[in-house]
């Protein structure tokens, strides 16, 4: 029997981070405040305080503490509050890739989808995010008007993942 | 009827069939099960209800279909050769009444010659109502099993899966090309329809066994490989995409996790298939009675299953391969009596059987429930022989339907008389039998074309394609619609190359010039309840929670669909049914406030020094002269020039603007800002974000609204469309000044993590001013009542600004999408629906119904909304009519036929209340 487990984390502050000029110089500007790089696509990077992951080729999704980052974009760019419409379920266990497969169309059974990758996808019709956490967990940002049928879909799939 | 290695074991288990309990053992199919149980008569068949019993061990079956299971999880048609037992199966006979054995729609076989090929065609004409009446007989005659009246109680599952490469069947070829494939690195999926791996290898013993078999399974799954039976793959599609249908539970039975079946989805770098072939029965008079079964069938029951389904058996052949089935029947204590090789002396002689050469089966005799002799015509000499079981060999066609719908041709093997895949349009190639099927000896021999069947299934005879050919159907197509050959859950398996060939041969042309039909998926029947997947059970997707849906459901409303969306329609009193609730609820609005969730509005940040030229690419109305603080009612156009979204825009800091739009177009305009801003306009230097859900929306409207919101913010209230940001129950939130019901009116944003707050504020506020709740029936007659428009209602996709009375509101500057457009001189011409207002003069407007100028014209507009006004009562209603600027005062008539509904009705202008705006400013 393959094994996860679903649940809900608090709410956090969630933010698009988007940068629409100069994204060599606000790069650098990013990397020099915050001591890591802007991820690359389909990949997330940070700390516990504040994490990005890039799921679009201008728009980052930021969680955490993100006050020193207007400074940071200047004109280059805006951050937008969504924080409010989104819930991270965590899904752990072993199990987790193959739930994801699960009503999906991506493929997170992949080997490539490795720890600090992320991707923006769907799943039974429903747009979510991923980041791979670790081996044994996968961080999923969920609308919020869609996390109880998810939820529940996720919890039933569950009990038959073989 | 039991064979020799058919031992009792301790997993045995019972089934009932028609009503009787027997014994099978594990492992059995239901066919091997019956036939084990002495059981020939399985079914009827579908037209002239002739006795049917088993005649394959495969998918292929065309006779023995049953119903399988009880109540929800019952299932009609299934093949008896592809369910296997379990303890406690239920399984009923088809198409009989009152029983299997006494079917008194037999009679319809006593009058063959009536129904040949073309009888509806030729019989059931004349008028609509008639075959109405016809039907309803031909329903009860004719057809298989009944559909269950029960809701499946099972869910269905949906699966992704990638692999490297995807083999198709499980037989020798096919594990060993997934045994290599694994152990060379890649990720292999193998997938048979069986239960088992590697079945053939024990009808026919290689040196590959049962244990090279379980090695292999081992190493294929130690690489990392996934095998999975009872799956069978139903369809080929564009880039190497092949579904898999997996049956995790038997028919009828309890799936041990509530899912019974799974649809695979998987995206193959490679796809090999090792698909096999299908044996092909013969045509000659009374060649489907029970008794008369395929050579390769026999010896699986045999071999696998230990069942010998006869005693005395004759075989008929045109290839070596029968011999291995008389073969397996000596073995089994079995007696041949005598072998019928179509081929000329010496082939078969060899093998020790009594052996006739030129030599084709000519007719059977037997009962409803078995065979008793078969009669053959040997060198033109007509013999007989006594026998309960005819085993034949026509040759094998090869399973090429997935390769054919993954877009590959193919070619004829004439030594096979069979076509075989050629070139693929995909990466996927063909293995094993599939690809190179036996040779066979071809002979036509001349056989009565009467009761020579070539489709068991749908009941076609020789005669019926001779009929075809005759009446001028000279396209395999054709014949296969005139005589519905190939049609039903088998889809012409085993009948079309028999079929094809006896059409080939009235053309006098080779078989690969005959034609050949298409191959679509899915291979085999697939249950409908697996392509719904798990939204089998909700209408089809998720529904949409408003982040306020436990605090509406504590206060048990009525729920409204609204897309995805569920929202509260009315919070009805004890005792008050919608209409009086929803009344009650507007009249709150119009006399003092009402409270309503408007979160589920389409919301857009659009930020950066080119935001207002984003916005005014987007919207047709201008944009730029918005101070901060302010907002305005807007609305988008299509790149033709037609409305097809409104709403506000407000600028909420200096290069900061929030957009709405409507809830049922929120998807859509997402979609339409991304592609402006991302393929439009990419050097803008702007953000576009989606924040439909990041903010919870409560609208408060009413001639107290004022006072209420002056109390809950401590100061005094935006003036119309303007906007603040305050706090509310000391949670941050934006409020803009907007009314939809034509009252002054505040709407309320909040990060949705603390909107309950707010809300419980907001109600508190509401309730002492002797205000109430209001859901979504009361606002839509709030919107008519004013003239408001609606996407999907009044902005239909139709309608031009004008056609809508927004000209005026139009960008003069230009330069937005739908500009363009809109100088189309045909969006100016006379005749145009235009939006118009329709008060009744008698009757209640029926929403939806036809404007005409009197009983019979033409229509001329419709209805698009209908509601009451509010204080004074009285039908009204939004409508587009032609012209219908011009025509205030006319009076006209809205006619609903089907729902036989009429009003008399007078044309006004859309605004039955405060026309003048001035209710809702201070």
């Amino acid at each position: 029997m393959t094994e996860v487990t679903i649940s809900t984390l608090p709410a956090a502050p969630l933010w698009a981070f988007e940068i629409w000029r100069n994204p060599d110089a606000v790069a650098t500007r990013f990397a020099a405040a915050m001591g890591f790089a802007l991820p690359k696509m389909g990949t997330s990077g940070g700390s516990d305080a504040l994490r990005l992951i890039r799921y679009e080729p201008t728009v980052w999704l930021l969680e955490g503490d993100a006050s020193a980052l207007p400074s940071i974009l200047d004109t280059d760019g805006a951050l937008t509050a969504i924080g409010g419409g989104i819930t991270r379920v965590l899904l752990s266990g072993t199990g987790w890739r193959r739930l994801l497969m699960e009503g999906g169309v991506f493929d997170a059974e992949s080997p490539a989808f490795a720890v600090g990758c992320s991707a923006s996808t769907i799943i039974d019709h429903v747009n979510i995010r991923l980041h791979v956490q670790s081996e044994e967990s996968c961080l999923a940002y969920v609308p919020l008007s869609y996390t109880q049928g998810i939820l529940h879909f996720w919890q039933e799939a569950a009990k038959a993942l073989d | 009827m039991t064979g020799p290695s058919r031992p009792n074991t301790d997993q045995d288990s019972s089934f009932i069939f028609d009503g009787m309990r027997y014994p099978a053992r594990k492992g059995d199919t239901l066919a091997a099960a019956l036939l084990a149980n002495g059981i020939g008569l399985v079914g009827r068949s579908f037209k002239y209800h002739r006795p049917r019993g088993i005649m394959t061990a495969g998918v292929e079956e065309p006779n023995a279909l049953v119903t399988v299971g009880e109540g929800g999880r019952t299932e009609p048609n299934t093949r008896a050769t592809d369910v296997f037992v379990y303890d406690g199966l239920v399984a009923r006979s088809q198409n009989r009444w009152p029983n299997l054995s006494l079917d008194f729609g037999a009679i319809f076989g006593l009058a063959g010659p009536v129904f040949s090929a073309g009888f509806y065609y030729k019989t059931f004409f004349g008028s609509a109502k008639r075959w109405m009446f016809y039907e309803h007989f031909i329903r009860k005659a004719a057809g298989l099993g009944n559909a269950p009246r029960d809701a499946d109680p099972d869910r269905f599952s949906q699966r992704a899966a990638f692999c490297d490469v995807l083999v198709v069947g499980a037989g020798p070829a096919g594990i060993e090309a997934a045994l290599e494939a694994s152990e060379a690195g890649k990720r292999v999926i193998l997938v048979e329809q069986d239960e088992i791996i590697g079945a053939s290898l024990i009808r026919d013993p290689q040196e590959q066994d049962s244990a090279w078999v379980s090695e292999s399974a081992d190493r294929i799954r130690a690489a990392g490989g996934r095998i999975l039976t009872r799956t069978t793959a139903s369809g080929y599609w564009e880039h190497d995409l092949v579904t898999l249908t997996q049956r995790l539970a038997e028919p009828g039975q309890i799936p041990a996790n509530g899912v019974a079946q799974r649809l695979w989805h998987v995206r193959a770098g490679q796809v090999i298939l090792a698909t096999g072939s299908s044996e092909r029965p013969m045509a000659f008079p009374h060649n489907d009675r029970p008794g008369v079964m395929l050579s390769q069938a026999v010896r699986t029951y045999v071999r696998r299953f230990g069942v010998c389904p006869g005693q005395r058996v004759v075989i008929a052949t045109n290839n070596d391969d029968a011999y291995l089935t008389a073969h397996a029947l000596r073995e089994a204590g079995a007696q041949i009596v005598a072998i019928l090789d179509a081929r000329p002396a010496p082939a078969g002689q060899a093998n020790g059987f009594t052996t006739f050469n030129n030599a084709h089966p000519l007719s059977t005799k037997g009962s409803r429930h078995c065979l008793k002799s078969v009669s053959g015509l040997v060198d033109g000499v007509s013999k007989s022989w006594d026998a309960d079981l005819l085993a034949v060999s026509g040759g094998f066609t090869p399973v090429v339907h997935l390769h054919c719908q993954a877009g590959g041709s193919l070619e004829w093997n004439d030594a096979a008389q069979a076509f075989v895949p050629a070139q693929s349009r995909q990466n996927v190639k063909t293995i094993g039998g599939a690809a190179t099927p036996a040779a066979i000896f071809t002979s036509a021999p001349v056989v009565p074309a009467k009761k020579s069947f070539v489709d068991f299934q749908n009941d076609v005879t020789l005669a019926d394609v001779d009929l075809a050919w005759a009446e001028g159907y000279r396209s395999v197509e054709h014949l296969k619609r005139y005589t519905t050959l190939g049609m039903a859950t088998d889809q012409g398996k085993t009948s079309n190359m028999g079929a094809l060939a006896r059409l080939a041969e009235k053309q006098g042309v080779a078989i690969p010039e005959a034609g050949l039909t298409t191959f679509r998926p899915p291979y085999t029947p697939v249950t409908m309840g697996l392509f719904a997947g798990a939204a089998a059970k909700d209408a089809g997707a998720h529904k949409r929670r408003l982040a306020l849906y436990d605090v509406h459901a504590a206060k048990k409303p009525i729920w409204q669909p609204l897309g995805y969306w569920f929202r509260p329609r009315a919070y009805p009193m004890t005792g008050e049914n919608l209409a009086e609730a929803a009344m009650r609820e507007a009249r709150s609005v119009r006399t003092a406030v009402g409270m309503t969730d408007v979160s589920t509005l389409a919301k857009f940040e659009v930020s950066g020094p080119d935001a207002v030229t984003l916005l005014e690419t987007v919207c047709a109305t201008s944009v730029g002269k918005l101070a901060i603080g302010r907002g305005r009612y807007t609305f988008m156009l299509r790149e033709d020039g037609f409305v097809f979204d409104d709403g506000t825009v407000w600028r909420i800091d200096e290069n900061r603007y929030l957009l709405t739009s409507s809830t049922g177009g929120a998807d859509r305009m997402a979609t339409h800002l991304s592609y402006v801003r991302n393929y439009l306009h990419p050097e803008l230097s702007v953000s576009v974000v989606n924040v439909q859900e990041h903010h919870a929306g409560i609208a408060i409207a009413g001639p107290r609204a004022k006072s209420v919101l002056a109390k809950l913010i401590g100061e005094e209230p935006p003036r119309h469309m303007s906007t603040v940001a305050t706090k509310i129950a000391d949670v941050a939130v934006l409020i803009l000044a907007a009314s939809y019901s034509g009252e002054r009116a505040f709407e309320i944003y909040v990060d949705a993590r603390n909107a309950t707050p707010v809300w419980g504020a907001c109600e508190t506020a509401v309730v002492a001013e002797g205000g109430c709740l209001y859901g979504l029936e009361a606002m839509e007659f709030l919107r008519i009542e004013k003239g408001h428009l609606v996407v999907g209602a009044e902005i239909d996709g139709r309608m031009t600004p004008h056609d809508l009375a927004l000209d005026k509101m139009l960008n003069k500057a230009g330069g937005f999408i739908g500009s363009a457009g809109l100088t189309r001189p045909a969006l100016s011409e006379a005749g145009r629906r235009q939006l118009v207002g329709l008060e009744a003069v008698e009757g209640s407007i029926p929403e939806g119904s036809m404007l005409v100028t009197a009983d019979g014209k033409s229509p001329e507009g419709h209805v698009s909304a209908s509601a009451f006004r509010i204080l004074e009562g009285g039908s009204i209603a939004l409508g587009q009519l032609a012209d219908g600027f011009l025509r205030h005062g006319e009076e006209l008539i809205a006619t609903s036929p089907t729902r036989g509904q009429r009003a008399r009705v007078r044309v006004v202008a859309p605004h039955f209340y405060d026309s003048a705006g001035e209710r809702y400013r201070d």
